[in-house]
């Protein structure tokens, strides 16, 4: 049998929940026996491959025009959409920045702070645009499951994956593996 | 009452008529969720997180406002009972900002707790930027409305536990908001901080200053006590951390007050800012230094040792507990036989005499005479019931010379010299609840007793512990010129007794069993620390007599001691046996306010 394929990437996030992910420690060797991690922001390879993969795993909010992008190139390459951590889950630490708005954010960051000396917004067309609103993944696109917790424990992490090697597809977590707060 | 018969979830439950859905289920163990109902408030079935399906009935039906009828049959989590509740917090979730990881509340929160038992993981519906503002211009909580579910349980525990009115509800849909007054910020408004709003509250909306993100409500211990602040003594319970108190909540099953607290109850006790004492003193040469707590009790021990009873003054605060009062008077009335025995702030005139007068009295009553007392500023908690009383028709008439913060609620108010109007008022009515306090005067309480058998009357006692103090005969016309060695138990009362230290003048042995420092620890010659309400425990009699158990939270300051402890380990340096231990002493004092 074929290793099931799993890519992930990361949107707007500190990737946090790629530690957690690696956290699982000594189990992530009987878990490479049954899966292939194609791509991921900490290997070589950043884009999941274009024949696609079954899982895909998102960490971080939406907050730019770029993290859209990728979310989409994301959803459209896997079959079954897992959002991890509260920013792709809720929006999380980066929608703070709802309650103040994003110009206020980008003023604030870029111009404002007291060791700014002729500061700049970057505005590069290489770069994503500020959305106005931060929100989770699945407000751009179709999440299959969802998986909050800042971070997600390496448990619960490893006992989704493990669900859906069996194939079962947990609707909503266990209690023991499902925090928020 | 009589009892019919409901079927929940299969099962037959028996419950009297006229309870609700949920008191039914409730009563037989089956937990239905609630977000706007609180047990002490009045259903409203605003947030229908408690909705079940009755057979019968087209809709679900919100459980809390529901009344059961006989063989009623009601489910409580079917699959479509499920969804509707999962909708309704996916629609809270959406609203304003529940974002738990950055809230006070998070792990101590009814509306996560709900997420969590619903499996909410994500938001279903898009949120809305929008700042809803919070509002801190109060000394002691802060209003955040962005974490507000607008359940209205602080508008209506103002209302109807507290009779406040402060708190209310302005425009509708996702316009609503949680306001007070004529939407003026909340700290000029006509809160009076009592902080039952923040007790009722069942998300972080709203917080207390002094403990916020000190430690959730798992993190933390409660330890149940008695509020000490004025003698109606409600139940309060202590929440502590690692050995500090982070704030005092209200006890629903309070005996006398049912849950409520006040701002001198709630929070002054913990913004008390005075110096504490927290070692024994003594005066050698003229100085006061420190000692040890067997140099100081010998020093006292050997001075009444060598006075003669006639010599010997006591005055106690009615803050203390019944345990210290009542070795306080075995020790000094019956061993040593002193007669000069008084009480630092008196107590009510017993002009009344004996009449056992609680404040249920007051529910039964057609009229309420307050007589001399100014409850909204000593007693703020009997103002509440009495507030509560005249939103529901009851008359009040008020008989007071100065200033009465319950005057504006009041049909009439009468000088003292007007008390015969007040008796020809009364006479109108069948049954008069008197209230009175020290202002009333021996003509009013002549007149007022004239009322006879229909009326009742409950004495609101200065200080805390008063009654016990009163009915163990220590208020009996003490005289500072007499006393040569005179021994105060101030507890954490406040001194102005400047003029009593006066008349005892400069030769006299002064010895200050108190919690702070003040002019009194800086006269004395010997200073006993004593321990606070948070570090001590004891019973307490309040103004109706009820006796409540306080118990110590938290470790006494220093080597301060509990007064009981003091006076227990006093009496052993004279030779004297009062008591094997807290319990023995306790019961013996239980006993002798019988």
């Amino acid at each position: 049998m074929s290793k099931v394929k799993i890519a992930t990437d990361w949107l707007a996030g500190c990737a946090g929940c790629h530690m957690s992910l690696l956290d699982i420690d000594d189990r992530i060797l009987p878990l490479l026996e049954l899966v292939e991690f194609t791509s991921s922001p900490v290997t070589d390879l950043k884009h999941p491959p274009k024949e696609g993969v079954t899982v895909g795993i998102l960490e971080g909010a939406i907050c730019n025009t770029h993290n859209i992008e990728v979310a989409k190139q994301m959803r459209e390459r896997c079959q079954i959409l897992i959002a991890i951590g509260d920013c792709a889950t809720f929006g999380g630490v980066p929608a703070m920045r709802n309650l103040c708005g994003t110009q206020a954010a980008l003023n604030r960051a870029y111009l404002e702070t007291e060791s700014t000396v002729d500061g700049l917004i970057p505005d590069s067309p290489e770069l994503g645009k500020p959305l106005d609103e931060v929100v989770g993944v699945d407000k751009v696109v179709k999440v299959d499951l969802f998986i909050p917790g800042c971070p997600p424990s390496a448990d619960a992490l490893f006992y989704a994956l493990s669900e859906l090697l069996a194939g079962r597809t947990p609707i909503v977590l266990p209690p023991q593996y499902f925090k928020y707060d | 009452m009589a009892k019919i018969r409901v079927i929940i979830n299969g099962r037959e439950v028996l419950a009297p008529l006229g309870a609700t859905v949920l008191e039914a289920a409730n009563q037989a163990g089956i937990d239905i969720p609630t977000l706007c109902h609180h047990r002490a408030l009045k259903p409203i079935g605003a947030c229908r997180i408690c909705v079940v399906d009755i057979k019968g009935q087209r809709n679900l039906q919100a459980a809390c406002a529901f009344p059961i009828s006989e063989g009623m049959e009601i489910e409580t989590e079917t699959p479509r009972v499920v969804a509707a509740r999962k909708l309704i917090l996916d629609m809270l979730f959406s609203e304003r900002n529940h974002y738990c990881p950055f809230c006070e509340a998070s792990g101590d929160c009814e509306l996560q707790d709900l997420g969590y038992r619903y499996g909410i993981d994500h938001w279903v519906y898009p949120t809305y930027i929008r700042e809803f503002g919070l509002d801190a211009t109060r000394k002691y909580f802060v209003m955040e409305q962005n974490r507000c579910v607008l359940c209205q349980r602080c508008a209506r525990a103002c209302g109807e536990l507290v009779a406040n009115h402060t708190l209310g509800l302005r425009m509708r849909g996702a316009e609503s908001m949680i306001h007070a007054d004529a939407e003026v910020p909340f700290g000029e408004s006509t809160c009076i901080s009592c902080g039952t709003c923040m007790q009722v509250c069942p998300t972080g909306s709203l917080v207390d200053r002094r403990s916020s993100f000190m430690g959730r409500g798992d993190q933390s211990e409660s330890v149940k006590s008695v509020c000490n602040k004025c003698s109606v003594g409600c139940s309060m319970q202590i929440m502590t951390r690692g050995g500090n108190v982070l704030r005092i909540e209200s006890d629903w099953d309070s005996p006398v007050s049912g849950g409520l607290l006040c701002k001198m109850g709630r929070f002054d006790p913990l913004y008390d800012d005075r110096t504490r004492v927290t070692q024994p003193m003594l005066r050698r040469k003229g100085k006061l230094e420190p000692a040890s707590w067997n140099d100081a009790l010998k020093a006292i021990a050997k001075r009444l040792d060598d006075s003669e009873a006639k010599e010997i003054g006591l005055l106690v605060s009615g803050d203390a507990t019944n345990e210290a009062l009542y070795l306080a008077g075995r020790l000094f009335q019956k061993e040593m036989r002193a007669k000069n025995v008084g009480l630092i702030s008196g107590a009510t005139p017993d002009w009344i005499g004996k009449q056992p007068g609680t404040f249920n009295d007051l529910v039964g009553s057609d009229m309420i005479l307050l007589v001399g007392a100014n409850p909204a500023k000593d007693q703020p908690v009997a103002s509440f019931l009495v507030k509560r009383l005249v939103d529901k028709g009851m008359r009040l008439v008020v008989v007071d010379d100065g200033e009465n913060g319950l005057a504006p609620f009041a049909e009439t108010t009468l000088k003292m010299a007007d008390i015969g109007k007040a008796l020809e008022m009364a006479g109108e009515v069948d049954r008069v609840a008197v209230l009175y306090g020290m202002g009333l005067t021996e003509k009013a309480a002549k007149t007022l007793k004239k009322l006879g058998k229909k009326a009742a009357y409950v004495a609101l006692e200065p200080g805390f512990n008063t009654r016990a103090a009163v009915t163990l005969g220590m208020n009996n016309g003490f005289k500072a010129s007499a006393a040569k060695v005179l021994y105060v138990v101030l507890g954490e009362q406040d001194w102005d007794g400047g003029k009593i230290l006066q008349e005892a003048g400069e030769d006299a042995f002064v010895i200050a069993q108190a919690g702070y420092a003040s002019t009194l620890t800086d006269r004395a010659d010997v200073v006993l620390p004593s321990a606070i309400w948070s570090e001590r425990s004891g019973s307490l009699t309040n103004t109706e007599g009820c006796i409540q158990m306080a118990n110590r939270a938290v470790e006494p300051a220093g080597e301060a001691k509990p007064d009981w402890e003091i006076l227990s380990l006093l009496a052993d340096k004279l030779g004297k046996k009062l008591g094997a231990s807290f319990d023995d002493i306790s019961a013996r004092a239980a006993k002798e306010l019988k």
